[in-house]
């Protein structure tokens, strides 16, 4: 259980002040040009020795990241990706309507740690309220000083800008959100050359998750050492949770990477509805990771490697619980529906594979299929997965073969009674 | 017909032993809308176990010019004549036309040198130009 | 230079090198759908995977680099299951409707999925269907059949440079289209057909006519512009079925304009396929023995000087130098191959070229176009300028007409007067020429047909002089002719000899009565009104406006039906070959003039073909270069004199292409150019600004 004096994110909730004001007094903002003065080699070592890893959902270590970009004098930019679209996933949006400081002031030690001197927060297209109040944010910076012409009276010039997306989930793919950036249509590039060396408007380009930037102040003024103090070796720091589903209390809270699922959904979202043992399974890290059954939760820490070790991950952190009322059938053939929509349709296997899984899935959530259909879609998964531009075909691949290596029983019960002539119920939807 | 042509023109209608045959044995049961008329063996003779029938010709000896219907008798499809059995022609029925292969008016399809009328297009086809 | 092993060959590539071009280079074929040489790399269709040592997924080689050290597998278990699972995905939405569309046989995707995809399909449920959508009168859709692959969208913007086809939709929703159902407005349109892997585009004009095994394939050379666009053509038969481009890097590369492609069927109507002579003012067929009896009466009874040959713009050099031949031997200096009127020839090589080259355009940076309208007089080469101009750091001028040249261009002037700025150093763009590495220079038949048109020439001369593009390692003064004959025509001397009369005086003549005997080969540009009383012989392939007027008509081949010499823009000599027999009566056209020759007492001394051209090498070298480019350095030497005649003329120059889809007269007796020219008319002048 994380302390509160641990806390990094201390208006999470919108208790208090988002203005400047309100930033300054819970301590944003301070001595921020001293932090600027002490030089891009040493903010990039200070976050490399906190351990933190991207909150986005890769989970690629922040300061490696950040030392990536060439140290030469073409113009460079920072793009944070703020179009959080993925299903279950919360926490940038609150960071940005009520901690939006935290964000800015990220920003700006972010590009000094790797020469850009232009920042692009990407916003998605349905959060409207939290563009105009990030908007307002950066307004309030730019009047205080804090960020512009010689920002902080740093003498470091450095400009910020809002842009407002048009609604698309591949635009939070960092090169489809350049290109989005840049005006064209969201469509992934290849890779490489990689978006270090040559993103947007072809410049060197660090596109980073809005809650990995927003953390970085603390851990620069509180030093690498502390954020290295908490969590797990290799699993650093604090993260946001966002707890949805059959739960007690949805919420979002900030907590120690590490911790228990089952302690983290009973102490703060209230626990499972119906009690632990009415569990079904969980999505541990937003909808394109595996879902995991109850006795794997039982004593599932949440962070990057131990959720690897069971072929999940911890993605974003949002938990979806679903209890034993759900049709996990049906909830997984809506997670395929939505991917199958989402698909940019730029590569093969990607916007064919997606179709046919999800149709494939419609069936089975009626028992409508043959049981060697079960194994036909695995292996069509199987050639999405890695085959494709980015990784939404991975993600559009994952909860399906998921869902075969846990509830495969489940499956071909429904099939059998569908055979039998027994009525399926389409039972609650999970994900809708 | 006069004998004379009966018989030297033998592609048409009968042969001497035909018409000697016939006169003997043969029972007349019927003729088509053509003229061909149609016999049964008067004493039962019979050949592989069917009673023997056989027509004469009103003219070209030419075994399709037999319409469906007396063609069901003659072959022991059935036993009863069309006259017996009362049959009519439908309407729509277009009336019996002998098998035209190998005659000047035989079919022809489009594509056919010897077809008459417009060519139908083909490959190296080029329209010429005409002063006017 | 990295080295890497693909399939354990051991292959050492450029730098900026691809990892399929690598492959390819160590003979390993890697099936492909979207990426394409000459196109972006969009790195979709995923066909390309191939596993590479130390990645842990399969690498789409299209858009990897060639790495030092790399370790490459191209038929490894990973990578054939990669192949056949992008396979089964691309057919699961596709038709199997190959019995109906007329890629069969020459389909990417059929041809793949028998050597890389599977045998059966495990998809059951519905297909898609999509809409089809009009994309003008030369392309047809069924975009059903639409794999995605993006190619005809990188062409139209990259090469043929108009945004006008696009993909809308996302997923598996996604559908290519001109967003507004209307037709490419570009020249180079029909060139998706070729890119198009799958049946999804096809050629509106031929559509199920034919299956591509059926074809005799005969490779060519294009006559409709200057550019010599290698071709094929495809015949079944006595008939020609269909032109492609034919890949020739320093030429066209592997695109053809739709004129060159579409103008099949102008060669199957309006054909003259028998000799036809007048009397009592109507025209009748007769034989050739008739037709050249009186064309024979009336040679001998003309004096030489009023006697006078014209060739046309599609005429072959062999038939050009046959009948140069036969009028010199008659005594007539009256002969001329600049139908338009162009102030070109007779200056030295060099001054009548396209100097630079074609693929030369690629190394200037910086160009001045003179009168000319290369997208509509020469679509081919405007995409290598746009291919250029895309690489950026290249300035382009223009003094004549606006017209949309699909790339912008610093609009300089209208006119003479503009040149005479230029020449004098009053105009910046001088300077931008000057500053160039490699300027160059283009004059078009525009500027050149002005009455002024030696002087333009000769300031065009003046100013690749001022600006140094006329160097040891460079050569950038060019002119872009628009007739295919007319370079050959020029080499070959088809001009008026000592006292001759040329196209003008010709016309002139035989209005006023001067000129008793007129020869077109293949002339139908000019004004037949003017020709008077003449006796006019018209030999030819098309009943176009000679024939209309001729007194006798002699019918020639197209330029299909011989084997013919063209010289290009750039003066390389190319052989166009024989595809089919000419229709009818008609004969190649050099036989005619011999045989002709034979009756007229005047028995020019080649029997056949090969003796013929030997005689052309024998005077003029570089007819033996085939193919290749013998530069010219005798550009003439530019004189204050010279330039006296440019004047002050703020009138713009003239277009040589009034209309795209109907310069010639084979073009004009085309159903679906005139379709084409319906749809999009004469090339509209770009608003001025």
């Amino acid at each position: 259980m994380l302390d509160d004096k641990d806390r990094i994110f201390t208006n999470l909730y919108g208790l208090d002040d988002w203005r400047l004001a309100g930033a300054r007094r819970r301590g944003d903002w301070d001595g921020t040009a001293e932090l600027i003065a002490r030089g891009r080699d040493w903010i990039i070592d200070e976050m490399k020795k906190s351990g933190l890893r991207g909150r986005g959902g890769a989970g690629f270590p922040t300061g490696l990241k950040w030392s990536f970009m060439p140290k030469d004098d073409r113009q460079h930019y920072l793009v944070v990706n703020a179009d959080e679209s993925e299903p279950g996933t919360c926490k940038d949006r609150e960071i940005m309507r009520h901690d939006p400081h935290k964000l800015i002031e990220g920003c700006l030690l972010a590009s000094v740690a790797m020469g850009a001197s232009a920042c692009y927060i990407y916003v998605r297209g349905e959060f409207i309220r939290e563009r105009e109040q990030l908007q307002a944010a950066v307004d309030e910076a730019y009047d205080a000083g804090l960020i512009g012409k010689n920002a902080c009276g740093s003498g470091y010039d450095f400009d910020l800008y809002v842009h407002h997306g048009a609604g698309a989930y591949i635009c939070g793919e960092e090169t489809a959100l350049l290109e989005s950036l840049e005006g064209k249509k969201g469509m992934p590039r290849m890779k490489p050359p990689f978006p270090a060396n040559c993103g947007l408007y072809g410049a060197p380009t660090t596109v980073a998750n809005v809650e990995s930037v927003s953390v970085a102040p603390t851990i620069l003024r509180r030093g690498a050492s502390w954020f290295a103090g908490l969590g797990r070796p290799n699993n650093t720091g604090t993260k946001l949770f966002c707890i949805s589903g059959h739960v007690n209390n949805p919420c979002n809270v900030e907590e120690e990477m590490g911790i228990p699922l089952r302690e983290l959904i009973e102490r703060h979202a209230g626990g499972v509805r119906g009690g632990w043992d009415n569990l079904l399974a969980v999505i541990p890290g937003g909808s394109s990771v595996h879902c995991l059954p109850k006795y794997i939760c039982d004593d599932m820490l949440m962070d990057f490697d131990s959720l690897r070790a069971v072929q999940s991950g911890l993605g974003t952190a949002a938990v979806i619980v679903m209890d034993k009322s759900t049709d996990i059938i049906k909830a997984i053939a809506r997670i395929s529906y939505f991917y199958k929509h989402e698909s940019c349709g730029q590569c093969t296997p990607c916007r064919e594979g997606t179709g046919w899984m999800w149709r494939v899935m419609e069936r089975l959530a009626k028992g409508e299929a043959e049981v060697e259909e079960i194994d036909m879609l695995l292996d069509v998964t199987k050639r999405v997965e890695g085959h494709t531009i980015c990784a939404l075909g991975d993600a559009a691949a994952w909860p399906i073969q998921g869902l075969i290596k846990h509830f495969r029983p489940v499956i071909e019960e429904r099939i059998a009674m569908q055979k039998r002539g027994a009525t399926v119920a389409v039972g609650a939807v999970a994900a809708e | 017909m006069s004998l004379f042509s009966e018989i030297f023109v033998w592609w048409h209608g009968q042969t001497m032993g035909t018409r000697f045959y016939t006169w003997r044995k043969g029972k007349l049961m019927g003729t088509d809308d053509q003229g061909n008329k149609y016999y049964q063996a008067s004493d039962g003779a019979s050949i592989g176990g069917y009673v023997r029938r056989w027509a004469i010709y009103n003219g070209d000896a030419e075994a399709s010019r037999v319409p469906p219907e007396w063609h069901g008798w003659l072959h022991h499809t059935v036993d009863v004549t069309p006259d017996e059995s009362g049959y009519r022609v439908k309407p729509w029925e277009k009336p019996h036309r002998a098998n035209l292969t190998g005659t000047p008016l035989a079919y022809r399809p489009s594509g056919s040198i010897l077809a008459e009328g417009v060519r139908p297009a083909a490959t190296g086809d080029y329209e010429a130009w005409k002063p006017e | 230079m990295p080295k890497l092993v693909v399939d354990g060959v051991e292959v050492e590539v450029e730098p900026g090198t691809t990892l399929i071009q690598a492959c390819e280079a160590a003979g390993s074929e890697i099936p492909r759908f979207c990426y394409h040489e000459r196109l972006s790399i969009a790195g979709n269709c995923r066909m390309c995977l191939v596993e590479v040592e130390k990645s842990p997924k399969p690498v789409a080689s299209c858009a990897m680099p060639a790495g030092e050290g790399m370790v490459v597998h191209t038929n490894s278990p990973l990578v054939k299951r990669a192949r056949e699972g992008v396979m089964e995905f691309l057919l699961i939405n596709h038709p199997l409707d190959c019995p109906i569309c007329d890629q069969g046989g020459e389909c990417d995707l059929q041809d793949q999925s028998m050597a890389y995809g599977v045998d059966g399909s495990r998809f059951h449920e519905n297909k898609r269907a999509v809409e089809e959508k009009y994309m003008g009168p030369l392309v047809k859709t069924v975009m059903t059949r639409c794999i995605h692959c993006t190619r005809c969208i990188r062409f139209t913007t990259e090469v043929a440079g108009i945004s006008e086809l696009g993909a809308i939709g996302r997923g598996e929703d996604m559908e290519i289209t001109t967003y507004l159902e209307k037709a490419l407005s570009s020249e180079l349109s029909a060139n998706v057909v070729d890119l198009c892997p799958v049946g999804a585009l096809t050629f509106r004009p031929t559509a199920f006519s034919a299956r591509p095994w059926e074809y005799k394939k005969t490779e060519s050379i294009d006559v409709m512009d200057a550019v010599g666009s290698n071709i094929r053509v495809d015949s079944r038969g006595a008939e020609v079925m269909r032109i492609l481009p034919r890949t020739n890097d320093d030429v066209n590369e592997e695109w053809i304009s739709d004129k060159t492609r579409f103008v099949v069927d102008g060669l199957k109507t309006q054909r003259l396929d028998t000799p036809y002579v007048r009397e009592n003012g109507k025209l009748r067929a007769a034989t050739w023995d008739e037709a050249f009896a009186a064309i024979a009466a009336k040679v001998k009874a003309a004096k030489p000087e009023r006697m006078a040959a014209i060739a046309g713009d599609l005429a072959c050099a062999e038939s050009m130098k046959a009948l140069k031949d036969l009028f010199d031997k008659l005594g007539s200096a009256n002969i001329d191959c600049r139908q338009d009127g162009a102030k070109i020839g007779g200056k030295g090589r060099a001054a009548y070229l396209f100097n630079s080259t074609i693929a030369g355009i690629e190394s200037a940076d910086a160009l001045l176009i003179v009168g000319s309208d290369p997208r509509k007089e020469a679509p081919v080469l405007n995409a290598r300028i746009l291919k250029r101009w895309n690489q950026g750091h290249f300035r382009v001028g223009l003094v004549g007409e606006k017209r949309d040249l699909t790339y912008p261009y610093d609009y300089l002037g209208a006119g003479a007067s503009t040149l005479g700025d230029l020449v004098a150093g009053k105009h910046d763009f001088l300077e931008v020429l000057k500053g160039a590495k490699n300027p160059m220079i283009i004059v078009g038949q525009g500027a050149l047909t002005q009455k002024n048109g030696a002087a333009i020439l000769a300031a065009a001369l003046k100013i690749a002089e001022l600006a140094n593009a006329v160097r040891e390692d460079w050569n950038g003064f060019n002119v872009l002719h628009t007739a295919a004959s007319r370079v050959a025509g020029l080499d070959l001397g088809f001009l008026p000899g000592e006292g001759g009369r040329d196209v003008e005086a010709i016309l002139e003549g035989a209005s006023k009565g001067d000129v008793d005997f007129v020869y077109l080969l293949g002339a139908d540009e000019i004004d037949t009104a003017r020709l008077g009383s003449a006796f006019v012989v018209y030999q030819g392939s098309h009943g176009d406006m000679g024939a209309h007027r001729a007194d006798v008509i002699l019918p020639g081949a197209a330029y299909t039906e011989k084997n013919g010499t063209y010289v290009n823009t750039e003066g390389r000599v190319q052989f166009g070959r024989r595809a089919i027999f000419p229709m009818g009566e008609a004969r190649e056209d050099w036989t005619i003039i011999r045989a002709l020759s034979a009756v007229l007492g005047q028995t020019l001394p080649y029997d056949s073909l090969n003796a013929l051209r030997d005689a052309m090498a024998a005077a003029l070298p570089h007819f033996d270069a085939v193919d290749m480019i013998v530069p010219a350095h005798d550009l003439p030497s530019v004189s204050d004199a010279d330039l006296a005649a440019l004047g002050d003329d703020t009138s713009p120059f003239a277009v040589p292409v009034k209309d795209f889809y109907l310069t010639n007269p084979v073009a004009r007796a085309s159903r679906v150019m005139a379709l084409c020219s319906a749809e999009f008319g004469a090339a509209p002048a770009q608003a001025a600004e």
